[in-house]
Formats: C-alpha cells, sequence, structure tokens
C-alpha cells in the first residue's frame, strides 16, 4: 500500500487483491474497509458483516477533485468481493469517479462488488461509474443509496464492454425533499445482464428518475426491472429504450410503479426496437457506411454524440 | 456529367417509374415538376440508391461511371447529395457533431449567424419546417458535391427564409459550378434560379423537358400538369 502524496484527489486503487494505492485528502477519511470497520465503531451498522476487501470513503468537506476508485483484476480466475462504504457528510458536495474492470479480455474472472452510499442531511453527490469486463467474466454489482433530507444525487453509471453475465443491482430510500436521478446505459454482447432498480419516495416533496439505455447485440439477452415505490408525496419517473442490434437480440424491460399516496406522481415511458432504415439510409447519403451509421446512432443513443 | 437512361423503378413490387431519361451537364440547373405522387421523390430515392427502390430496368450514369448499383454511400462519397423533403430525427446526435463528422469544407457561417442554436440541437428533433430545410443545406454546403438533389426545398417555407435559401444555393452552390436538381411545386424557386432544363414528371414517366421553363410553367399554370402530356405531342414546351 502507498500514499501518492502530489495527487489532487483523493484515491483508491485495487488490483486483484492488492491495495495498490490508497490517498487522503484534507476534509475526505479514504480507508479499506476492513480498517474502517475495525478503527471506526459507527461504521458497523452499515456493513451487514465484516468485510473483506473494499474501500470506505468519509467526505467530511466539500471537495475540488472528484475521488476516484479503481478495482482491477488481472490475473486468472481471481475472485474480488469488495464491500464499499460511502458517507457523505451533511450539506458537503462530493463527485466520485468509479471504475471496476479486467485488465485483459479473457481472464475468467469474478467481481461481487456491495456498495453503501449514505447521503447525510443537504448533501450533494455526483456519481459516475464505469464497467469495463472480459467476455467470459462475472461480474455483480449491487449499491444501496440513503439519502437523507434535502440530499441529492446524479448517479450515471455505464458498461460498453460487458462481461458474460451482469448483474446490477440498486436499491434507493429517499427522505424528505431529496432527489436521486440514474442514468444507466448498456451494451450486452453475447452475453446476459440484469438489472432490479428500486426507488423508494419515502419522504415528502421527494423525486427520482430511472433513465435505461439499453442495447442488445449479438446473442445477447437484458431484462431489467424498475420499481419506484410513492409513499411520501413526490414525483418518479422511468424512462428505458432499448435498440436491438441482431436477429439474436433480446431485451425485456419490466417497469413497476407502486402509488401509496394519492398526491404523488408516478409515470413511465418505454420503447425497445431496432435501428430505422429511415435513420441509416439518411446518415448513408451523408457518405457515411452502414457500420459508421449504426455507431453514430448507437453514441446518439447512449448520449455520448452530444459533445 | 449525370445521366439517368430509361430507368424503371418499383417499389414495394409495383411500378412507380418507368423509362424516365434525363441529363444534366456540369454546372446546369435542372428542375423537375409534378403532382403529388408523380414520382419525383421515388427518382430521388432511387438516384441516391436507398433499397426499397428497386430498378428494373435502365442505367444511372455519374461522371461517366455506372452508379445504378453502388451503395448509398458511394454515391454521397462520388459528391451526390440529397436535401431531404421530410428528414427523420436522429436522436442524441447533435447537428455539429454530423456536420464534424461529414464535413469536406468548413461551413461559411455568415449565412447561418442565426442559426447557431439549431447546430447543438439533434438533429431534426422538434425541428420546424424551416429548420429542417436550413439543416438540410448545412449538410449539403459541408459535403462539397457536384450535384445537389433539393427535393421540394421550398416546401413549409415562408418568403423570407425562401429567399435566404436560395441565396445561399445560389452563392455557395451554382456559382461554383454544382449542377442542381430541383424538385418543386412552386414557381418562386423556378424565378430565383431561373433553370436551365425544366422536366415535367407525371405517372412515372417524364412527359417533357425544356429549355425553355417559363413556357412550361405557364403551360401548368394555366392547363395543370396533364396538359404537358399533350403539349408534349404539340410540342408547345419543345426545344
Amino acid at each position: 500500500m502507498k500514499n501518492v502524496e502530489n495527487a489532487k484527489s483523493a484515491s483508491y486503487v485495487q488490483i486483484n487483491h492488492e491495495i495498490r494505492s490508497i490517498f487522503a485528502k484534507e476534509g475526505v477519511i479514504l480507508l479499506s474497509s476492513p480498517e474502517a470497520y475495525e478503527t471506526l465503531e459507527w461504521t458497523r451498522k452499515y456493513f451487514s458483516q465484516k468485510p473483506i476487501e473494499g474501500y470506505f470513503i468519509w467526505v467530511k468537506k466539500t471537495v475540488e477533485h472528484p475521488i476516484s476508485t479503481c478495482f482491477t483484476i488481472s490475473s486468472q480466475e481471481v475472485y474480488q468481493n469488495p464491500t464499499n462504504l460511502v458517507v457523505v457528510d451533511k450539506g458537503v458536495v462530493a463527485e466520485i469517479y468509479s471504475i471496476c474492470n479486467a485488465a485483459k479480455p479473457i481472464l475468467n474472472a469474478e467481481h461481487k462488488g456491495y456498495s453503501k452510499v449514505i447521503l447525510k442531511e443537504n448533501s450533494m453527490l455526483k456519481m459516475k461509474h464505469f464497467h469495463n469486463w472480459g467476455k467470459n467474466d462475472h461480474v455483480l454489482s449491487s449499491i444501496e443509496f440513503i439519502l437523507e433530507k434535502g440530499a441529492k444525487l446524479s448517479s450515471f453509471y455505464k458498461c460498453l464492454n460487458p462481461p458474460k453475465k451482469f448483474e446490477v443491482e440498486s436499491k434507493t430510500t429517499l427522505d424528505d425533499e431529496s432527489s436521486a436521478d440514474f442514468e444507466t446505459a448498456v451494451l450486452a454482447k453475447n452475453g446476459e445482464i440484469e438489472m432490479y432498480d428500486s426507488l423508494f419516495l419515502n419522504g415528502e416533496n421527494s423525486s427520482g428518475m430511472i433513465k435505461l439505455r439499453m442495447i442488445s447485440d449479438e446473442n445477447s439477452k437484458i431484462s431489467s426491472h424498475s420499481k419506484i415505490v410513492a409513499k411520501g408525496y413526490g414525483k418518479g419517473h422511468i424512462d428505458c429504450m432499448g435498440l436491438l442490434l441482431s436477429e439474436s437480440s433480446f431485451i425485456s424491460s419490466i417497469p413497476e410503479l407502486v402509488n401509496a399516496n394519492k398526491n404523488a406522481v408516478l409515470t413511465h415511458e418505454a420503447a425497445i426496437g431496432k435501428i430505422s432504415e429511415e435513420e441509416l439510409n439518411y446518415l448513408r447519403s451523408r457518405g457515411l457506411s452502414k457500420d459508421e451509421a449504426v455507431n453514430l446512432i448507437v453514441t446518439g443513443f447512449l448520449g455520448e454524440a452530444s459533445a | 456529367m449525370f445521366k439517368i437512361k430509361n430507368l424503371s423503378v418499383k417499389v414495394n413490387g409495383k411500378d412507380v417509374l418507368k423509362n424516365v431519361s434525363l441529363e444534366i451537364e456540369e454546372g446546369e440547373v435542372h428542375a423537375l415538376l409534378g403532382p403529388n405522387a408523380s414520382g419525383k421523390s421515388t427518382l430521388t430515392y432511387s438516384i441516391m440508391g436507398f433499397p426499397e427502390y428497386e430498378i428494373v430496368h435502365g442505367k444511372i450514369l455519374f461522371e461517366g461511371k455506372d452508379i445504378t448499383q453502388l451503395p448509398i454511400e458511394e454515391r454521397a462519397k462520388l459528391g451526390i447529395a440529397l436535401a431531404f423533403q421530410n428528414p427523420p430525427a436522429v436522436k442524441g446526435v447533435k447537428l455539429s457533431h454530423l456536420l464534424k463528422r461529414i464535413s469536406k469544407q468548413p461551413l461559411d457561417m455568415n449565412y447561418f449567424s442565426a442559426d447557431n442554436n439549431l447546430l447543438e440541437r439533434e438533429i431534426n428533433v422538434g425541428f420546424s419546417g424551416g429548420e429542417k430545410k436550413l439543416s438540410e443545406i448545412m449538410q449539403i454546403l459541408s459535403l462539397k458535391p457536384k450535384l445537389a438533389i433539393f427535393d421540394e426545398i421550398d416546401a413549409g417555407l415562408d418568403i423570407i427564409n425562401l429567399e435566404k435559401l436560395m441565396w445561399i444555393i445560389q452563392d455557395k452552390l451554382t456559382r461554383s459550378g454544382v449542377s442542381l436538381l430541383l424538385i418543386t411545386h412552386r414557381g418562386n424557386i423556378l424565378q430565383f434560379l431561373e433553370p436551365d432544363v425544366a422536366h415535367v414528371i407525371l405517372h412515372g414517366e417524364i412527359v417533357c423537358s425544356s429549355r425553355n421553363w417559363r413556357k412550361t410553367w405557364r403551360t401548368i399554370l394555366r392547363f395543370g400538369y396533364e396538359k404537358c402530356r399533350e403539349c408534349k405531342e404539340r410540342e408547345l414546351c419543345s426545344n
């Protein structure tokens, strides 16, 4: 383990089971999860059991630069099982960039990550999470967000180099006046992706949005289950769009809205289909090949062609 | 430089174009006139090579090369550009992003200074009729074509925007020697661009090709398109 003193931002890098660097900046406590469990007794209530590996980030002051975390698997048949805990203190604004990846295309690796993120009153967190895996890997990513009163979360989650099997779960509970926006983009190819997202609008005047962009390429299957439950007055929206690129593609999207408050408004929209020939021909008439036109439409679909 | 020889085209198994022939020389402006469903758009999409337009007979030649079987993008790369009448929306892709990808020459923004915001919007998503036409002309100019086809560029445009587009076409295309094929219903565009040849298409056949567009247009205004069929026989619109 080494500290990178001159780094601008707090960071955590783990390769296989070894922590390669861990660096805490002023205002940010950054420890391994096992160390946090041992030394900070209050954290134990957030861990379901003693963690084996993973990080603990406690953002106590607003920091200028994003905090970064990285889990990499670089050897054959490694099984990573990190448990992470993030706490953003009252009124603090933070940004976290996370990467989980395999260093090589065929490692037969397994990564099961469990994270819990606590946003204290009126705090704000922007989280960007990127997955990049090999074609034989198995990955489970489970994350729970707890938003206290007035907290704001913006989560951007992306996986365009998918593992063979990818399970993604997120559960978010929102207190009064809090809001959570999720934007997820996944591409499946020769594999399977299952997603379970649930948002619980427990407080008054809370709001949440789940925006899914799914692309299913050859020999792949994507199933998404998105749920918003309103107990208090609030607004929730699910927006699921799927694109099938091959005859052997499959996408299933199941939105669920549960409203237990007559003043809450929950809505959803969904569309799954192939790229329209009209759009393709239009772009081809501008000199783009069929593949280039498909790529442009796909990057547009994923929100990447708006730069 | 561009020649269509005896072209017959089927769409969904139905004969739409019958033995269409026309020839455009370098720098010439041609107008294609015809009522709704006469085959004007079918001709433009066939020229571009859209797969659902099945060429059953005839040839399309561009700069001496037979392009009848070429894919759409190859025709575009050779220098044929089409401004669509109803271009589709491409969600998530900004116009500026597409222009960056396809551009063969920088866009003269002097003409589009009032339309800057269009560049930062997704292509044709929520565009008004006029904005679609502006977006099309921006793309056509960026492609630096040798032959530009305008499919009802005047449809749905107010007179101010129509004039603006005509100025751009004149300044940036015709003056540079670009050949034009204009598909239109209206006289304004003809008056402005003064085509060298006016063709009349009826029920999928070109029934008249005249170097005197005014005479053709007058005949259409006075007697309707159907008259052009007879007109050809009576040589009213002949060269």
